[in-house]
């Protein structure tokens, strides 16, 4: 079998004395598609911080494709594979909508840091572009900068962002957060369609998104994994019940 | 609309706010720069005016480089006349060497410029590019200190208080030309301004320039794409210097003397002036602010010894009222004209005026009184202005502008309010986008 596409090894963090995340261990097989769920502040988008290098572990390890990636920065993780999206919107205000979405492709293009290269000159980065542009539904917004954008359209292009580069693994925060039905809905196509071949790993409040997307859920509460498998499973599950679901427990049935 | 008249089907909608123009204003515009380069010694031809020309050549250069780091890549330096200035000697010390006899052409010395300023700006740049905003700014004050203060610890390289200085006509003639006079600088000076600003706007269209453009406005998102921001703002940091030292280079060129007075704090700031009033978020702002604030800096400094206080005030205008510069309010009025809604605005605007005079006139009274104050306690004579004698130790004479200073101001205060409402609808309509 080949080595799991994200791996995470007994996982520790704190906040000062708080204690976030305690032990935290997790597989997630090459080419499925992950949610990872649990009330709010139980730790979730920590994990994602933790895996892409943006906070520090205090204990354990993080492995990507077979190879530990653990203490390494956020881009030379992104060089590895590895993509992310932003719970926060994090774009590019003042760049246009295609400006933003060619920044996100250039590592993957092979631009380095050439300074004596017209960007225009990688005509296939610029096709991959048009063509996102097209699936994210920005196409007549090309030319508007990001920071004009509205709430929804920007969601949108932030997980273009994660999506465009090519990467191998992508971690969502909350994807489809602030959208309208029609827009989750178009958006869950969207990462069906562009997911295909690749891991994807999204933290997700919307249980209809998750029971239609995910192969595999794990649900994070307490500072720890409380279950993990299958939407079958999970669905099934006594402690995630009392844990987490309660209200919204009426989806589940 | 209800009493809008019908639209043309012809008439395209366009998306709001669009941004980067196309080819064809770019090379129309390049055009014009290298016709306005070729005609303008034929209409300035008095030796006033060449020296003039070839300030502004220098001026539009540094100021673009400057640019570079401050629009295109978000940092702030404080001290950018550190590699204006070194690249100014690398060229002179390289200068005097052809006095000696070094067969080289005079007209390919800003390289050594360039040379001299990237590799300042590689240590520098080492030092403060790990850091990004109030930080970064912070570093490159202290490394504008060190600079100066090594340039004065050695006199054998930097020439001690009388700088280095040398006779650009002292090498061998290139076609029968040994740039010794006015005109023959300024074509040197003017063909090395296009080309340093043609390579600059090409690096706006680079990887790099776009990734510079991003770190500017969100450099944690670039981490999370592949790059090093610290990187990126680095290689931006090696190429603004290079910049700067060709500028630097030009200088040493035009006046044949460089002194600690080219790496100082007072340059520094200057070339933050310049481009800040001419405009940041445009690529054309600072070659706007590089050729008005030097005629201002000449024209100003004929007529008052206070330019200092006005390029100050100006500055403080301009920060507070339109911080995008001159090209920031072209910009803002250029849709506006595009959609024929520019008439509109005539009305207000006019309105503007007398107050804006009564402001400007009491400011000038005020500026002219306080600095002729300290020159009358200094012994000197405070001489005329508007062509009346003037006594600033006179309280009643700080009335009459004081009084013309608050009425344009109230004035200004009660119009402005609806100049702005009518700007903003007009820009509003233009967006919503009837062409
Ligand atoms: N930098 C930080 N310093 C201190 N505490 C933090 C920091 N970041 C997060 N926390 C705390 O850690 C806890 C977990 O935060 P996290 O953002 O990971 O939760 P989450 O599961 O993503 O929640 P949500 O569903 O609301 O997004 C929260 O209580 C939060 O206040
Ligand atoms: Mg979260």
């Amino acid at each position: 079998m080949s080595a799991p596409a994200l791996s995470l090894r007994s996982l520790h963090k704190s906040f000062g004395a708080t204690s976030i995340l305690r032990d935290v261990s997790l597989d997630i097989p090459a080419g499925t598609r992950h949610a990872i769920i649990g009330p709010n502040g139980a730790g979730k988008s920590t994990l994602f911080h933790l895996v892409t290098g943006r906070l520090r572990l205090d204990r354990g390890s993080v492995w990507l494709a077979g190879d530990d990636i653990t203490g390494q920065s956020p881009h030379a993780i992104f060089r590895r594979g590895l993509a992310r999206s932003f719970q926060v919107t994090s774009l590019f205000p003042r760049l246009s909508v295609f400006e933003n979405l060619r920044v996100a492709g250039m590592r993957a293009a092979g631009c380095g840091h050439a300074f004596w290269r017209r960007i225009d000159g990688f005509a296939a980065l610029g096709a991959r572009i048009e063509e996102m542009l097209a699936l994210l539904d920005l196409g007549p917004r090309r030319d508007v900068a990001a920071g004009a954008l509205a709430y929804a359209e920007q969601r949108a292009l932030e997980i273009g962002l994660a999506l465009v580069g090519g990467a191998h693994t992508i971690l969502l925060d909350e994807p489809t957060a602030g959208m309208s039905r029609a827009e989750t809905e178009r958006a869950v196509a969207l990462l069906r369609r562009l997911s295909a071949g690749r891991t994807l790993v999204m933290i997700e409040h919307d249980l209809s998104v998750v029971f239609d997307l995910a192969d595999a859920i794990t649900v994070l509460a307490d500072g720890g994994v409380i279950a993990s498998g299958p939407p079958a499973s999970v669905r099934g599950d006594a402690r995630v019940r009392a844990a987490y679901l309660g209200a919204a427990a009426e989806v589940l049935t | 609309m209800p009493g809008e008249t019908q639209l043309p089907a012809s008439v395209s909608v366009r998306p709001a706010r669009r941004i980067g123009r196309g080819g064809r204003g770019a090379a129309l515009a390049w055009g014009g720069a290298i016709a306005i380069a070729l005609i303008a010694p034929h209409l300035f031809a008095s030796g006033f005016g060449l020296s003039l020309l070839c300030r502004m050549a220098i001026a539009i250069v540094f100021a673009l480089s400057f640019n570079m780091l401050l629009g295109q890549g978000g940092m702030l330096d404080f001290g950018h006349a550190v590699f204006f200035g070194l690249g100014g000697f690398a060229t002179m010390h390289l200068l005097k060497l052809v006095d000696g006899g070094l067969a080289l052409p005079v007209v390919l010395l800003p390289l050594a410029g360039a040379l001299g300023g990237a590799l300042a700006a590689l240590p520098a740049g080492w030092l403060a590019t790990r850091r990004e905003g109030t930080s970064f700014a912070m570093i490159t004050l202290g490394i504008a200190e060190l600079a100066v203060a090594l340039v004065v610890m050695i006199p054998q390289w930097f020439g001690g208080e009388e700088g280095v200085s040398g006779d650009r006509s002292g090498g061998v003639a290139l076609f029968g030309f040994d740039f010794g006079s006015a005109v023959q600088i300024y074509y040197v000076l003017a063909a090395w301004a296009l080309l340093a600003a043609a390579l600059m706007w090409g690096v706006t269209r680079t990887p790099l320039g776009r990734l510079a453009n991003a770190v500017r406005d969100n450099p944690l998102r670039v981490d999370f794409l592949g790059y090093d921001p610290a990187r990126i703002r680095f290689l931006t940091f090696l190429l603004a210097g290079l910049f700067a030292g060709v500028a630097g280079g030009m200088q040493a060129l035009n006046d044949e003397i460089m002194t600690v007075s080219n790496i100082g704090s007072a340059a520094s700031g200057a070339v933050l002036l310049m481009t800040y009033i001419g405009g940041v978020g445009t690529f054309s702002g600072p070659v706007i602010g590089a050729v008005l604030v030097t005629l201002l800096q000449v024209a100003l400094g004929t007529v008052t010894d206070a330019w200092q206080l006005y390029s100050g005030l100006i500055f403080v205008a301009m920060v507070l009222w339109a911080p995008g510069g001159i090209s920031g309010i072209v910009q803002s009025h250029a849709p506006i004209l595009r959609a024929g809604r520019g008439a509109r605005l005539l009305g207000p605007y006019l309105a503007l005026l007398p107050a804006v005079g009564l402001t400007l006139a009491g400011t000038v009274g005020l500026a002219e009184l306080a600095y002729r104050l300290q020159a009358v306690r200094g012994g000197a004579r405070a001489g005329r202005l508007f062509g009346l004698a003037v006594a600033p130790t006179d309280p009643w004479q700080w009335l009459l502008p004081l009084a013309l200073f608050v009425l344009g101001a109230w004035l200004l205060s009660r119009l402005a309010p609806p100049a702005r409402a009518a700007w903003q609808e007009a820009a509003a309509q233009a967006a919503r986008g009837v062409s």
